[in-house]
C-alpha cells in the first residue's frame, strides 16, 4: 500500500463552502433580475392608461402619450425585417446548400461572423455615412430600417444556418436520390422542415432591434413628431430614443419621471414579449420534432 | 488461487426507476479474489447491478432501493455511509474508454490526488506500480506527458485500468470493458482481467468472454436473478432451463 | 451512355437562376462588412489631414468644439477600457458562477431558469441605462456621499448587468457539451461533485467558457447607451473608481448628432469608430483564438 491515511473532513467542507457559494451568488443575481423586472412593471404600470399609449405627447411631453414612439418602432422593426429576413435567409442557404469549401466561403464566413461583433454604434455611424448621407434618404424611417437591418443580418443569418444544418442530411439526399434538382430539394423538403426554427431565429433578432438605441439615434429618430411618419422618408419617434430623450434632454426630467418608466414597461413588454415567443416556440419545436 | 469468501453480499435488492421494477428481490455473494461475469440479455438489469455496487445509481433520478448490499461487511447505503469513500475502495471501468482529456500520468494521478497525495515520488511510485499492474507501463512509459487521448482505444481502456487501480481499490467493476474495443485489444484486457488476482464484477454481453475470463458466473434475467455458480457449471450443466436456452442461444 | 455520366449534369434555369439569388444574397451580406470598413476608413482618413495620428492615439486633449479643435483620443480609449476591465471583474466571475448553477446543480429548475435568464440578456440597454440613472446613481451619491453617482463604478456595474446573462449562457452551453462519461470517470474515482466540476468539467470546458467571457466583454465594450447615460461623459482619464469617464461609444452617440456632415469633427468622429471597430475586432478574434487553442489540447 503506498496510499495511507487520509481525512474526508476538510473535502467536505471545501464541498460544501464552494457549491455554497455558487448557489449564492447565482441565487442573488436571479434575485436581483427579478427585482429589476418587478420595479420597473410596478413603477410604469403606475404611468400606462389607455390615453399613455393610444395619444401623442402634449404640454413638453409632460401630458399626453408615447403612441407616435410605439408606432416608430413597430416599423423600424419590421422593416429591418424585410431588410434582414430575405438577405439572412438567402445566405443562410447559400451557406449551408449551395457554397462549397474554399477561399469563398471562407471569406463570407468570416464576414458575417464578424459583422456579428460590430458594436451597434457603429452601425449606426455606417448608416450615417450611407443611407442618410451617400444615398441621400436622409434622417428616416427607412434610413432607420436599413440601418437596423445590417445590424440583424448576423444574426439571423446564422440563426437560419443553424436551423438549415439540423435538417438531417437524408431528407436532402432522399430528395435528391428521387430526381429533385437541389432548388426542388431545397424549396419541397428543407425549407419547410427547416422554416420553424429560422423564423424563431428572426423573431429574436426582431426583439433586439426592437430595442435598440444606437443605430437609430441619428439615421432615423426625431424627438418630437405631432403626426404618425407619412412615408418610408419621413423621421419618426421610436421608444428607445424617448426613454433616452425624456430621462436626460428634456426640460421638465423630474415631471416626466412617471411617463420614463412607462415607455420603459411598454417597451420591455414588447421585446420581452417578442423574445419569449421565440423560446417557446423554440421549446415547442425541440420537443415535437420528429427526427 | 485462494477463496477468501464474500466480499460483496447484496441481500434481497429491489431496484426502482420510477415506476419501473429494474431488480426484483436479488441476492448474491460475491467472492473476494475472484472474476464474477454477470450475464444475460439487454435490459435485465445487470448493469443496474453493478452500478449498485459503487452507488453510481445515485444520480439517477426517480431511483428507489429496498434491500442491503455489503461490502467488505459494511453496508453500503446505510445511514452513515457515504458514497465517495465507497468509490475509492470499489473501482469501475466503463464500456467506452473515458480517460480526462489531460496527459496520461495526470489521469492516473487524478484518484490519489483527490485524497491528498502530492508528493513526486509517492505519485512517480503510484503511476508506475499502476500502469505495470494494468500491463501498460511498456508502452507508455516514454510519453507520460502527452495526452491520454492520443492513444489507441485498446491502451485509453487500460489507462482507465490504470487510473482506478491507482486508488488501489479492493473491488473493481468493469461495464462492458471491451466492447468499443478492436479483438486484439480486447484479448489484451482480457489477459489482464485473468492475471489480475483482484476481486473484480464485470458486465459481459459476450458469452465466450464470460467463459473465458471468469470464475463465477451470475445469470439475469428481467431483472431477477436466475442462476449463480462456479462459471465451469454454469456453462456445462445449467440448472435452470432459462439459463441453458440463453446459453445456447435461444434468445438474447 | 457512358460518356453522358461524364458530362456536368444540365443545370435546368430556376436551377441557376435559384443558385445565383442565393449567391448574391452571401455576397450582399459580405458587401456589408466591406462597406462598412469602406466608409469607417474612408470617412476617418479626412481627419489625418489636421491631426496626426500619433496626437489622436496619444494626447487626451479632446476639445471637439474650441477653435482650432484638439482630437486626442486616448482619455476615451482608456475610458472604453477601464470600465469594460471593471465589468468584467464583476461579469465573468458571477457569470460563470450562474453558468455553473445552471449546468451543474440547477436540476429540474434548469429548464426554466436558462430561458429566464436568456429573456434577461434580451433587455434593452436603454433600459439599463435609464436604472443606472435613476436608481444606482442616487444610491451610490447617498450612500457613498459623492458628488454624482455617474461615474464608471455605476457604469460597470450595469454593463456587468448586462454581460452576466450571455456569459452563463454561453457558458452553460460549454459545460453541457462536456461528455458525461468523463464526470462519471470521477465520480467512480471516488471525487465529490465539487470536485468533479473543479477538476474535470471546467477544465473541459474552459475552450468555451473562455470564449463566453471574451465575447460578453465585447459586447460590454460596444454598449453605447448605458455608458452614455451613467458613466458622466468627462473626457479624462479616471483616477478612481469615483471618476467620471467618456468611452468611445458614448462620445460617439452624443457627438454625432450635433455635427456638420463632412466637417473635422466628424470625421475624427469616424476614427473614433475605426478605434472602435478595431477593438472588438481584437476580442472576437481573442474569443475565436481562445476557443481554437483550448480545443487543441
Amino acid at each position: 500500500m503506498i496510499l495511507t491515511g487520509f481525512s474526508q473532513k476538510d473535502r467536505k467542507a471545501r464541498e460544501t463552502l464552494a457549491l455554497s457559494v455558487i448557489r449564492l451568488v447565482a441565487g442573488g443575481f436571479l434575485a436581483i433580475l427579478a427585482l429589476i423586472v418587478g420595479y420597473l412593471a410596478w413603477r410604469g404600470l403606475g404611468a400606462i392608461s389607455w390615453e399613455f399609449l393610444s395619444q401623442f405627447p402634449r404640454d413638453s411631453m409632460t401630458a399626453g402619450g408615447i403612441w407616435p414612439a410605439i408606432l416608430g418602432t413597430f416599423w423600424l422593426a419590421v422593416g429591418a425585417m424585410l431588410v434582414a429576413i430575405p438577405l439572412g435567409f438567402g445566405t443562410a442557404i447559400y451557406l449551408s446548400d449551395y457554397a462549397r469549401p474554399g477561399p469563398l466561403l471562407t471569406i463570407i464566413r468570416l464576414g458575417v461572423n464578424n459583422l456579428a461583433g460590430v458594436p451597434s454604434v457603429v452601425f449606426g455611424l455606417y448608416g450615417l455615412a450611407v443611407f442618410v448621407g451617400f444615398m441621400g434618404f436622409g434622417r428616416s424611417l427607412l434610413s432607420g430600417c436599413l440601418t437596423l437591418g445590417a445590424l440583424t443580418l448576423p444574426t439571423v443569418t446564422a440563426a437560419a444556418e443553424e436551423a438549415l444544418r439540423q435538417t438531417p442530411a437524408s431528407f436532402r439526399e432522399a430528395a435528391l436520390a428521387l430526381g429533385a434538382n437541389r432548388w426542388q430539394a431545397i424549396r419541397q423538403v428543407i425549407l419547410p422542415a427547416a422554416l420553424p426554427g429560422m423564423l424563431t431565429g428572426a423573431i429574436l433578432a426582431l426583439g433586439r432591434a426592437a430595442g435598440e438605441t444606437a443605430p437609430i439615434v441619428f439615421t432615423a429618430s426625431a424627438a418630437l413628431t405631432l403626426a404618425p411618419p407619412e412615408s418610408m422618408f419621413s423621421e419618426s419617434m421610436a421608444l428607445p430614443t424617448h426613454i433616452f430623450n425624456l430621462a436626460t434632454n428634456g426640460s421638465h426630467i423630474a415631471a416626466t419621471l412617471p411617463r420614463q418608466f412607462g415607455t420603459c414597461l411598454t417597451l420591455i413588454v414588447l421585446v420581452l414579449g417578442l423574445s419569449l415567443i421565440a423560446i417557446i416556440l423554440r421549446a415547442r419545436l425541440r420537443k415535437g420534432r420528429k427526427w | 488461487m485462494v477463496d477468501d469468501g464474500p466480499i460483496i453480499s447484496a441481500r434481497d435488492v429491489n431496484f426502482f426507476y420510477g415506476a419501473f421494477h429494474a431488480l426484483r428481490g436479488v441476492s448474491l455473494d460475491i467472492r473476494a479474489n475472484q472474476v464474477t461475469a454477470l450475464i444475460g440479455p439487454s435490459g435485465c438489469g445487470k448493469s443496474t447491478f453493478l452500478k449498485l455496487l459503487n452507488r453510481m445509481n445515485d444520480f439517477t433520478p426517480g431511483a428507489r432501493l429496498s434491500g442491503e448490499i455489503l461490502v467488505a461487511g459494511r453496508s453500503i447505503y446505510g445511514q452513515d455511509s457515504d458514497p465517495v469513500s465507497i468509490r475509492r475502495l470499489v473501482g469501475m471501468v466503463f464500456q467506452r474508454p473515458n480517460p480526462f482529456p489531460k496527459s496520461i500520468y495526470d489521469n492516473i494521478c487524478y484518484g490519489p490526488r483527490l485524497i491528498g497525495a502530492k508528493k513526486k515520488a509517492e505519485l512517480d511510485a503510484l503511476v508506475e506500480k499502476a500502469l505495470r499492474a494494468a500491463a501498460l507501463w511498456d508502452d507508455v512509459k516514454d510519453k507520460l506527458g502527452k495526452s491520454a487521448l492520443e492513444l489507441s482505444g485498446g491502451q485509453q481502456q487500460r489507462v482507465c485500468i490504470a487510473r482506478a487501480l491507482a486508488l488501489e481499490p479492493e473491488i473493481l467493476l468493469m461495464d462492458e470493458p471491451t466492447s468499443a474495443l478492436d479483438p486484439i485489444a480486447t484479448a489484451k484486457v482480457e489477459e489482464w482481467i485473468k492475471s489480475s488476482g483482484m476481486s473484480i464484477v464485470i458486465v459481459t454481453h459476450n458469452m465466450q468472454q464470460a467463459g473465458r475470463v471468469s470464475d463465477y458466473t451470475a445469470f439475469f434475467y428481467m431483472g431477477e436473478l436466475v442462476e449463480f455458480g462456479p462459471t465451469m457449471d454454469i456453462f456445462t450443466r445449467p440448472r435452470e432451463e432459462r439459463t441453458e436456452n440463453y446459453i445456447t442461444g435461444r434468445f438474447g | 451512355m457512358g460518356q453522358a455520366l461524364l458530362l456536368r449534369p444540365k443545370l435546368s434555369p430556376t436551377e441557376k437562376g435559384a443558385r445565383l439569388f442565393f449567391l448574391i444574397c452571401a455576397l450582399v451580406a459580405l458587401g456589408q462588412m466591406l462597406l462598412i470598413m469602406v466608409f469607417l476608413l474612408g470617412e476617418a482618413a479626412g481627419l489625418f489631414k489636421t491631426t496626426s495620428l500619433w496626437d489622436f492615439l496619444f494626447s487626451s486633449q479632446w476639445y471637439p468644439t474650441y477653435d482650432p479643435p484638439e482630437f486626442g483620443a486616448a482619455a476615451l480609449i482608456v475610458g472604453s477600457l477601464a470600465v469594460t476591465f471593471l465589468s468584467s471583474l464583476i461579469a465573468a466571475p458571477v457569470g460563470l458562477c450562474l453558468a455553473v448553477f445552471l449546468a451543474c446543480l440547477a436540476g429540474r429548475w434548469r429548464e426554466w431558469i436558462k430561458p429566464a435568464v436568456e429573456l434577461m440578456a434580451g433587455i434593452p440597454s436603454v433600459v439599463l441605462g435609464f436604472l443606472g440613472l435613476v436608481v444606482v446613481a442616487p444610491f451610490m451619491r447617498e450612500v457613498l456621499d459623492l458628488p454624482t453617482g455617474l461615474n464608471i463604478l455605476n457604469a460597470s456595474v450595469i454593463l456587468a448587468l448586462m454581460a452576466i446573462p450571455s456569459i452563463a449562457s454561453l457558458g452553460e452551453d460549454a459545460l453541457t457539451a462536456v461528455p458525461r462519461e468523463i464526470q462519471d470517470a470521477s465520480y467512480a474515482l471516488g471525487a465529490t461533485r465539487w470536485e468533479t466540476i473543479w477538476r474535470v468539467t471546467i477544465p473541459a470546458a474552459m475552450s468555451g467558457l473562455s470564449t463566453a467571457v471574451i465575447l460578453g466583454l465585447g459586447r460590454a465594450l460596444g454598449e453605447t447607451l448605458v455608458v452614455l447615460m451613467v458613466a458622466g461623459g468627462a473626457a479624462r482619464i479616471p483616477g478612481s473608481l469615483f471618476d467620471s469617464a467618456r468611452p468611445l461609444t458614448a462620445t460617439l452617440a452624443a457627438e454625432m448628432g450635433e455635427t456638420a456632415i463632412g466637417s473635422p469633427h466628424y470625421h475624427a468622429l469616424f476614427a473614433l469608430g475605426v478605434v472602435l471597430f478595431l477593438l472588438t475586432l481584437a476580442f472576437n478574434l481573442l474569443a475565436h483564438w481562445l476557443g481554437q487553442k483550448w480545443r487543441k489540447r
